[in-house]
């Protein structure tokens, strides 16, 4: 009896969701820009992650057309301060900026939501101590620190990806538990609570599955933050490091050239706006579009 | 009141324990040592005799305690860098950074707050979109690869502002000098905090239009520029000051960049500095003074919260 | 309307620019003292007045031997400061505090005859007490890890003979010594330190120093500027300027940008990216001047797979060093075969065994010392494993953009090269603390003098002899041209010297880097040497109106 309501009871909460999720996408549709945006990225990341099986050229060997050379068919974005190809740089160089970006949404996504939903379910002593750190964190500058470490413990990928992720839960997790406390109180989480499912089954089985929106839409955010901040750290020379391209030090690098080729600051500067851009567009449209207050009349 | 107070400060101490406890770590076991140590030419003999000067023979956790100590006394040691006691650096640099917010934050408020406004009463409609537009736009361009267009174009192409520096100070301060070094990084660390405020007056604006009591104000026949500005804007302005007490940490890192892009010789670019050069009490001492600032900052943020809207009586 | 409204304001602050960048070298005319000197003065000679304005990287410390004095301290303390000697314009060491030196039969003493009518800035009397202070309880006391004490390693004491001569006593015989005593090792006052730990002295050391050289101290901000003023007692030619002002200015961009805008008047240019634009620039000059440093590899030689000769010289043919010069020093930069650089006339010679650029012979050789490539990767193998090469250096300057062009190069004769980039205090700890890397990429600086024992010499494997070379022939050739202090023979040695270096490569020799030395045509006076040395004769320089 029990199991058969409370099934009930989930299909009809999927079916919901289900509606949403059609809704969501035609409400996606309607906003231009937001369709614009998702198209963009999806494009953006199929030339960066192919690109470079197409476009054959190494982007750290030194090319014959030696050092800054000029836009030609062999180069299409010509070559680089030291004679590297910059088109092929811009496409792995991409390829490390998105990683970056996406693994450290993922970290922060793994962070954030396991904190938030502990809070939120547990209550009592564990919601006061995570939300106070979830808070302390979000009043500390956490850029200097951000800075202290990548300067004394040195910058590989996983240091920077890590540490971008320290720096950017904080949000995420004030929505996940905010979500939480919100379906903690719906009838069919009572029910499986009643029933005797494990904490640990009930936030995953029932809770996370809600919030999965919420958590798209902080996500998608995030990258376009931690891109931000991959770029800003290698502008101080602590982002990931040469020969490895990234769009931030490729910009940091291009700095020396401002007065004789700035050209070559503008591409990765160019791309990482656009990106970044896209992905806040993206965010804002999903948000609006799940958010009932705001939708259109 | 008192008791919030005191749980604040409480919660304040301990945030601070932790902070120094990591900072301290992090910095003191990472690879690398003080530059003195570090010098290339340095010989064996003559690293040994420096680190024993320093007192870095000691083992770390005898040196926090110590550290702590004396921090509790107010004494924050010296520089390794300089030699000079750690509060005077940081003192000397301190105003500059102030001087950046503070231009920042009133630009900003007064903008975003007009902007916002605008664009929750023209909701939907063209200047809402550009405004939106911008908004987005501001967030996601890199902030330093807009420093250096601006440097490219104002400083290199047309030669209208300088490039760098806070500009001339003291005996041979000048108005025009003074405020040509500001322009650029003003309006660099304007667009790291303008586009958050716009938004979240916007979408508070726009919670608030929509309460009876506002529909009451306009059934009323009040006219709609008193409803919006003694009314909703009234309103609207509490969680505005929460984002303002949320944005200073972003304010603060912001200003590392800004600072490092056009060498403005404030608590940013210190704290590069002090990383490098492995100054250990240097390091530590920013890192306090920091989050001082910004649980200062906080507290008056809850402070106004309180006056601005009765309702709230201090949890 | 807007339009003109815009064009009137770019004009009104284009104006104010122009008002200002006019301002920068006019405060020397309404200060001209056109009195004094008339004699001397014509109308294209000389003239008293204007100020030189001198990029810094960061805050500095007005004491010599400080360890943490480094470059922006440097180019401050030798103006500030005398030694006994200075590098003259021959590089070879000239008169300064002393006037004259002799050494004794045996060498192990150096006498120095002091100028009498020397004063500090603060109109003490300097003395021979102050040249046995500096030494004795600065320079020598070993607590103290002193800056640049590595240079006194064999001196014993400095003993005062009268008030105005002093006696060097060594352990051993050091031809070096005047060149020692020409770079960095200026004397500072005892009336002022003594009795005190001279590190600590925050008062002198960050704020006041008192000196004997040609500018003293006016003013010090924090983070902005150090403005020195001419001292009129001092002993030598009274300086013309009236000012020279450092600014403390991190970043390299601004430093361009500062030049063109007239803001800057002479220093180094390290980032030779911008010298196009500069050279394009109006009223702005580049001249190159040898420099006494060189750029090195080296394959840690405490690893047994690198102590083969033949993998030194193959990597030497794989590097197309002239390509690197042109692309990243812009050509500032002589082809290097040994560690003693052109600047050193006297002693430089190109006559010995050079390394072209031959991925072809690279490969010979590596092949020759037993590295091949036994599975068809493109990447040579030794005895069936993979060979591969840590490749750990420092982010400074050129060496980043250096060593990635390395990389490639070696990566084409089959050398599977990791490149490392670390950060350069961490870089310092492992590469030269630890001694825990396989290849690194770095240069050297030294004095004016061909003795590179420091850096290559078997006694100094725990010192600046980072490589870990040991070579007893070497050694003693090092030995005999430290000691020697006639000049023709000590050319002979040193030229057999050369030939073993090129030959064995204890260095990876790269290239001998030339500066390039920016300033602004109105500046003249200042002779043909490197910045740095030229800053010893900041006392001649002048602005041409």
């Amino acid at each position: 009896m029990e199991v058969s309501t409370q099934s009930t009871i989930q299909a009809d909460v999927k079916t919901q969701v289900k509606n949403k999720k059609s809704t969501l996408l035609s409400r996606l549709r309607e906003n231009r820009v937001t369709y614009l945006s998702l198209w963009f990225l999806v494009l953006i990341h199929i030339v960066v992650f192919l690109g470079p099986f197409l476009w054959t050229v190494n982007p750290e060997d030194l090319q014959q057309a030696g050092a800054l050379a000029g836009w030609s068919l062999q180069h299409p974005f010509g070559t680089d301060d030291l004679g590297r190809d910059v088109f092929a740089r811009m496409l792995t160089g991409g390829r490390v900026t998105l990683v970056v970006g996406l693994g450290a949404m993922l970290c922060s996504l793994l962070i954030g939501t396991v904190i938030g939903a502990c809070a939120g379910f547990m209550g009592k002593v564990v919601e006061a101590v995570l939300m106070r750190l979830t808070e302390a964190m979000m009043a500390i500058p956490t850029f200097f620190f951000v800075l202290v470490a990548l300067t004394v413990i040195g910058t590989s990928p996983l240091m920077v990806v890590l540490v971008i992720a320290f720096s950017s839960w904080m949000e995420i997790a004030r929505v996940v538990y905010g979500e939480t406390l919100k379906w903690k109180q719906y009838e069919f989480v009572e029910a499986a609570n009643a029933s005797g499912a494990t904490p640990f089954r009930i936030l995953t089985r029932y809770i996370i599955p809600q919030i999965i929106p919420s958590i798209i839409v902080a996500g998608t955010l995030t990258i376009a933050g931690a891109i931000l901040t991959e770029s800003a750290i290698s502008y101080l020379g602590l982002g990931i490091q040469p020969p490895t391209a990234t769009w931030g030090n490729m910009l940091q690098n291009s700095q020396q050239y401002i007065w004789t080729a700035p050209i070559l600051g503008v591409l990765p500067g160019i791309a990482i706006t656009v990106v970044v851009l896209a992905y806040n567009f993206l965010g804002d449209g999903l948000r609006d579009a799940l958010d009932p207050k705001f939708v259109k009349k | 009141m008192l008791r919030f107070m005191i749980n604040r400060a409480g919660q304040s101490a301990i945030l601070l324990l932790i902070v120094t406890l990591i900072t301290f770590f992090l910095v003191n076991l990472a690879p690398g040592g003080p530059s003195s140590t570090m010098r290339m030419e340095a010989t064996e003999e003559e690293r040994q005799a420096i680190v024993e000067k320093l007192g870095l023979d000691q083992p770390v956790h005898i040196r926090y305690v110590e550290w702590l100590k004396n921090g509790l006394h107010g004494d924050f040691g010296t520089s390794f860098t300089s030699s000079e006691p750690v509060i005077q650096r940081i003192m000397e640099r301190l105003p500059y950074t102030i001087e950046l917010t503070i231009f920042t934050i009133v630009i900003s408020v007064i903008l975003g707050i007009f902007f916002g406004v605008i664009s929750a009463v023209k909701r939907g409609k063209v200047g809402d979109h550009v405004i939106n537009f911008v908004s987005v736009i501001g967030l996601s361009v890199p902030a330093f690869w807009l420093g250096l267009m601006l440097i490219l174009l104002f400083s290199i192409t047309f030669k209208w502002l300088p490039s760098s520096g806070v500009g001339p100070r003291g005996e041979d301060f000048e108005l025009w000098g003074w405020i040509s070094h500001l322009i650029m990084p003003v309006l660099i660390l304007t667009t790291t905090v303008l586009p958050h405020i716009v938004r979240f007056t916007r979408s508070s604006m726009l919670e608030v239009t929509s309460q009876n009591y506002i529909r009451t104000a306009r059934a009323k026949g009040a006219k709609e520029s008193v409803v919006l500005y003694v009314h909703a804007l009234r309103n609207a302005l509490i969680p505005i000051i929460t984002i303002i007490g949320m944005l200073i940490p972003r304010l603060l890192s912001g200003a590392v960049i800004t600072e490092a892009i056009f060498g403005w010789t404030g608590i940013g670019t210190l704290i590069i500095e002090a990383a490098r050069g492995r100054d250990y009490p240097l390091v530590m001492g920013i890192t306090v003074m920091i989050t001082l600032v910004v649980v200062f900052c906080n507290l008056i943020v809850d402070f106004l919260y309180s006056r601005v809207d009765p309702r709230v009586k201090n949890v | 309307m807007k339009s003109k409204k815009l064009k009137i304001l770019s004009l009104f602050l284009l104006s104010f620019v122009l008002l200002f960048s006019g301002c920068n070298y006019g405060g020397g005319s309404s200060s001209t003292t056109s009195s004094g000197e008339g004699s001397e003065e014509t109308t294209n000679g000389p003239r008293k007045g204007g100020k030189v304005t001198i990029p810094i990287v960061a805050d500095p410390t007005f004491n010599p031997w400080h360890p943490i004095a480094y470059a922006e301290s440097n180019v401050i303390n030798r103006v500030i400061f005398s030694g006994l000697t200075q590098p003259g314009k021959d590089l070879l060491p000239a008169p300064d505090l002393a006037k004259d030196w002799s050494t004794s039969e045996d060498g192990l003493e150096w006498t120095f005859i002091l100028r009498d009518d020397v004063k500090w800035h603060d109109g003490e009397k300097f003395t021979a007490e102050d040249v046995a202070f500096t030494f004795n309880e600065v320079a020598l006391n070993k607590e103290l890890g002193a800056n640049n004490s590595s240079y006194f390693q064999k001196l014993k004491e400095v003993q005062v003979v009268d008030d105005y001569t002093v006696k060097f006593i060594l352990e051993s015989p050091v031809a070096a010594l005047p060149a020692y005593l020409s770079f960095n090792t200026e004397i500072i006052p005892k009336h002022i330190f003594e009795g005190q730990d001279p590190w600590e002295l925050t008062s002198f050391n960050k704020q006041k120093p008192v000196g004997t050289g040609s500018f003293k101290i006016k003013s010090y901000t924090s983070g902005q500027s150090v403005v020195l003023e001419r001292n009129d007692d001092y002993y030598g030619e009274k300086a013309y300027l009236d000012e020279v002002e450092y600014k403390v200015l991190a970043d390299a961009n601004t430093h361009v940008a500062q030049l063109l805008s007239g803001e800057l008047s002479i220093f180094a240019l390290d980032d030779l990216a911008a010298i196009d634009r500069i050279k394009n620039a109006e009223g702005v000059e580049v001249v190159a001047r040898d420099t006494t440093r060189f750029f090195w590899i080296i394959l840690n030689q405490q690893l047994e797979q690198f102590q083969d000769v033949k993998v030194r010289q193959a990597v030497l043919h794989a590097i197309d060093r002239q390509n690197i010069i042109d692309t990243v020093l812009k050509g500032y930069g002589t082809i290097a075969d040994t560690g003693i650089a052109p600047a050193l006339k006297e002693y430089y010679t190109d006559d010995v065994k050079r390394y072209e650029y031959d991925p072809e012979q690279a490969k010979k050789l590596l092949a020759e010392a037993g590295l091949k490539d036994t599975n068809g990767d493109g990447l040579l193998d030794k005895d069936g494993k993979k060979f591969t090469i840590d490749f750990k250096i420092g982010i400074q300057g050129d060496i980043e953009a250096v060593s990635q062009m390395v990389q490639q190069y070696l990566k084409a004769v089959g050398l599977d090269v990791k490149l490392n980039t670390m950060e350069w205090n961490a870089m310092i700890q492992d590469v030269v603390v630890k001694r825990n890397y396989e290849m690194s990429l770095n240069w050297w600086r030294y004095p004016s003098d061909p003795d590179l024992s420091a850096y290559m010499h078997s006694a100094n494997v725990k010192g600046n002899n980072i490589p870990a070379y040991q070579n007893s022939e070497l050694d003693k050739l090092l030995d005999a041209g430290a000691q020697e202090s006639d000049v023709e023979k000590r050319k002979e040695i040193y030229l057999e010297a050369q030939k073993m270096m090129a030959e064995q490569l204890p260095y990876i020799f790269l290239w001998y880097p030339q500066e390039a030395q920016v300033r602004v045509e109105k500046l003249k006076g200042v002779p043909d040497l490197a910045f740095g040395d030229a800053l010893h004769y900041i006392n001649e320089w002048y602005i041409e109106e």
